[in-house]
C-alpha cells in the first residue's frame, strides 16, 4: 500500500534570486511527479510549497510553519549559503532535514542537512585547474559582498598561490549594487589572464554587461582574451543576461546536452539546468531512502543514511555531501557548450582529502 | 595587523579526545571524521600515546592535573578545552592548565572546525614566542659575560666602543653569537691574542 509523505519546499520563486528558486522547485515537482506515479517505491509526496520571495528573515520561519503545521520532516530548499544557515537552527529545534541543491562554498558539514550540488573540489578547484593551463596565472578576484564570493575567493588565492600564480586585485560589490564601473577600470589596467567572478544577480548582470563594453572598445579584451569565470552561472540564467553573457566559463555538475545528468537524476535528463536536476535528484534519493522503509521518514537524516542499501544513493555518511561528475562549459551562442567534463568526485567540503577529478572525455554529447 | 590563516593539513591527521563516554564525543567524533581526522577517544587515562596526536580535546568539567604527562601550560599540542560547567574554580583551572580554543558544551552541529583552526594558529604562536622569549632570557643572562670580555678586550689599549667592534667582528668570523663569542673571550686563559679566528681573518 503505498503511504503519502509531506515534503517542504522552500525556495524564492519570487525576489531578486527568482530564477534559481523557479528552476530548483521545477526541478524537485517533476520528481515528486515521477515518484506518485511509480507505484514500485511504495510511497507518494504532498508538496508542502512556501515561498521565502528572497527574504532572508523568512526562511526560518517558514521552515517552521513548514515542520509545524504538515507531516513534513524533510524540506528541499534555499538558494543562499545565507538562507541554509538561517534555517538549520529551525530544523535543530524541530527534527527536520534540509536537501539543499544549489553550489556552495563549503566548510560546513551539518548534521541536518544533504549537500546535494557542487561545492568547491566539485566547481573551483576543476575549473582553476583549467583556466590556469588554458588562458595564464595572472587572477582578477570579485565577488558580491558576503560569504560565498569572500569564501571562494580565499580559495582561489590559496589555489593560485600553490601554482606560482598571482593576484592581480580583488574587489568586492554590494549584493544588489549595480555601480560596478570602479570594478571595470581597475580590469581594464589591470588586463589579467582571466577574473573569477563571484557576483550574484543584478550586480553580475550590469558586470558582464560592462565587460562586453570593454570588450567591444578595448582589443586587449576581444577574442576571447581575459574571459570571466562563475561557478554558478547555469541555463537559468541566460535569457536575462543575454548576449553579455557570451563567452563566460562557467563550472557545474552538469550543463544541457550532457549525457547521463546527475546520478541521483537516475538517467533522467529533461532539465534546464544543474540547478533544475539537483532539485530533481534530492527528491529522487529521498524516495529512494524511504522507499519499502516503514516510517523512515522519521528518522533523523543519519539513521536514515544508516538503513541498509543506503550507501547506494549516493551520499556520504561522514559528510552529507554527494558525488557529482564536474563539467566546465563555455557559452556560446546562447548556450553552454561544454570545454571539459571529469568523472564523478565525491564532496569534500573542507578540501581536507582533495585530489583533482579526473579528466574525461567529451563522450556522449548530445547535439 | 592583518593575519593571514595558513590552512593546517587536517585531512588525515589525529585528535584525541580525553572524555568519559557520552553524547559530546559523539558529536565531537562525527564532526571531526568529517572534516577529515581520524579520531582517539581515551578515558580515564591520557596514554603517553596521545603526545603524538595532532589535537587534544579536554573536558574541563572533569579534568586534572593528574591525567595529563606534562606540566600545566606545556601541553606539547594543541588543546581544545569542552567547557560545561562554567564556575570560576573550573575556569580558574583552565587558565592554569591552558588551552588554544574552547568550545562550550553542549556540542552540538558545528564549531569544531574553527576551533581546530584556532587552536593549531594559537598554539604555533605560543611555541613560537616561547622559543622566542627563551633565546631573549639566554642573551639578557649572558649580558654580564659580553661587559667582561668587552672589559678584557679594552685592557689591551682599545677604547670600550672599539672593544665591543672587535668582539662583534669575531663573532662574525667565528659565525657564533655576539654572547658565545663573549663567552669564549672570558673563558679563554690567555686572553683574545689566543683566540684569533681560526681563518686568520683580520677583525677590527
Amino acid at each position: 500500500m503505498t503511504r503519502t509523505i509531506d515534503l517542504g519546499l522552500l525556495f524564492s520563486t519570487t525576489g531578486p534570486y527568482h530564477l534559481m528558486g523557479q528552476a530548483s522547485l521545477a526541478g524537485a515537482l517533476k520528481a515528486i511527479a515521477q515518484v506518485n506515479a511509480d507505484p514500485s517505491l511504495g510511497i507518494a509526496f504532498r508538496a508542502v510549497v512556501r515561498d521565502p520571495g528572497g527574504d532572508i528573515d523568512a526562511y526560518a520561519p517558514l521552515c517552521e510553519e513548514i515542520l509545524k503545521t504538515s507531516g513534513a520532516r524533510h524540506v528541499i530548499g534555499c538558494t543562499t549559503s545565507w538562507s541554509r544557515k538561517e534555517v538549520i537552527p529551525s530544523l535543530e529545534r524541530m527534527g527536520g532535514v534540509l536537501w539543499y541543491p544549489t553550489p556552495y562554498e563549503g566548510f560546513e558539514a551539518s548534521d541536518r542537512v544533504v549537500y546535494a550540488h557542487a561545492c568547491p573540489n566539485q566547481h573551483l578547484l576543476p575549473l582553476l585547474d583549467h583556466c590556469f593551463s588554458a588562458h595564464g596565472k595572472r587572477v582578477y578576484l570579485t565577488g558580491s559582498n558576503y560569504i560565498w564570493g569572500w569564501e571562494m575567493n580565499r580559495i582561489a588565492r590559496e589555489a593560485s598561490g600553490g601554482v606560482g600564480g598571482d593576484v592581480l586585485g580583488e574587489r568586492y560589490v554590494p549584493i544588489g549594487s549595480t555601480d560596478i564601473s570602479r570594478l571595470v577600470d581597475e580590469i581594464a589596467a589591470l588586463k589579467p589572464d582571466f577574473v573569477l567572478n563571484q557576483l550574484i544577480g543584478p550586480s553580475q548582470y550590469a558586470f558582464l554587461e560592462a565587460m562586453a563594453e570593454l570588450r567591444a572598445r578595448d582589443a586587449e579584451f576581444a577574442e576571447g582574451r581575459c574571459p570571466i569565470l562563475s561557478c554558478n552561472m547555469t541555463e537559468a540564467e541566460l535569457p536575462v543576461i543575454g548576449a553579455a553573457a557570451e563567452g563566460v566559463i562557467s563550472a557545474g555538475p552538469w550543463f544541457r546536452g550532457l549525457t547521463p545528468a546527475l546520478p541521483g537524476n537516475e538517467g533522467r535528463e529533461d532539465f534546464g539546468s544543474s540547478f533544475e536536476a539537483a532539485a530533481h535528484a534530492s527528491v529522487m534519493m529521498l524516495a529512494r531512502l524511504l522507499a519499502n522503509a516503514p516510517e523512515a521518514e522519521t528518522l533523523p537524516l543519519p539513521d536514515l543514511l544508516a538503513l541498509p542499501g543506503a550507501d547506494a544513493v549516493g551520499i556520504s555518511a561522514r559528510t552529507h555531501h554527494v558525488t557529482l561528475p564536474v563539467a566546465i562549459a563555455q557559452v556560446r551562442d546562447g548556450a553552454f557548450v561544454p570545454l571539459r567534463t571529469y568523472a564523478p568526485i565525491e564532496g569534500d567540503p573542507y578540501l581536507t582529502r582533495s585530489q583533482m577529478p579526473e579528466v574525461r572525455p567529451l563522450i556522449k554529447v548530445a547535439t | 595587523m592583518r593575519r593571514r590563516l595558513s590552512i593546517p593539513e587536517l585531512g588525515g591527521a589525529r585528535a584525541a579526545i580525553l572524555h568519559r563516554p557520552h553524547a559530546t564525543v559523539t558529536a565531537l567524533t562525527r564532526q571531526l571524521e568529517a572534516v577529515g581526522l581520524q579520531v582517539d577517544c581515551h578515558w580515564p587515562e591520557l596514554p603517553a600515546s596521545a603526545r603524538a596526536a595532532d589535537y587534544l580535546f579536554i573536558d574541563v568539567d572533569t579534568a586534572h592535573d593528574d591525567q595529563f604527562p606534562w606540566d600545566p601550560g606545556e601541553a606539547p599540542l594543541p588543546t581544545i578545552a569542552l567547557i560545561g560547567s562554567e564556575a570560576p574554580g573550573r575556569i580558574e583551572w583552565l587558565m592554569t592548565f591552558g588551552a588554544d580554543a574552547q568550545i562550550l558544551k553542549p556540542v552540538g552541529d558545528n564549531g569544531v572546525y574553527s576551533a581546530l583552526l584556532i587552536a593549531r594558529a594559537t598554539f604555533d604562536a605560543r611555541i613560537g614566542l616561547a622559543g622566542e622569549i627563551d633565546a631573549l632570557r639566554q642573551r639578557l643572562g649572558q649580558r654580564q659575560t659580553v661587559v667582561q670580555a668587552v672589559a678584557l678586550l679594552a685592557a689591551r689599549g682599545k677604547s670600550e666602543n672599539e672593544a665591543y667592534e672587535q668582539l662583534r667582528g669575531m663573532a662574525m668570523a667565528w659565525r657564533i653569537s655576539f654572547e658565545d663569542a663573549a663567552a669564549r673571550i672570558v673563558s679563554s686563559v690567555g686572553g683574545p691574542q689566543d683566540t684569533q679566528p681560526p681563518q686568520g681573518r683580520k677583525n677590527v
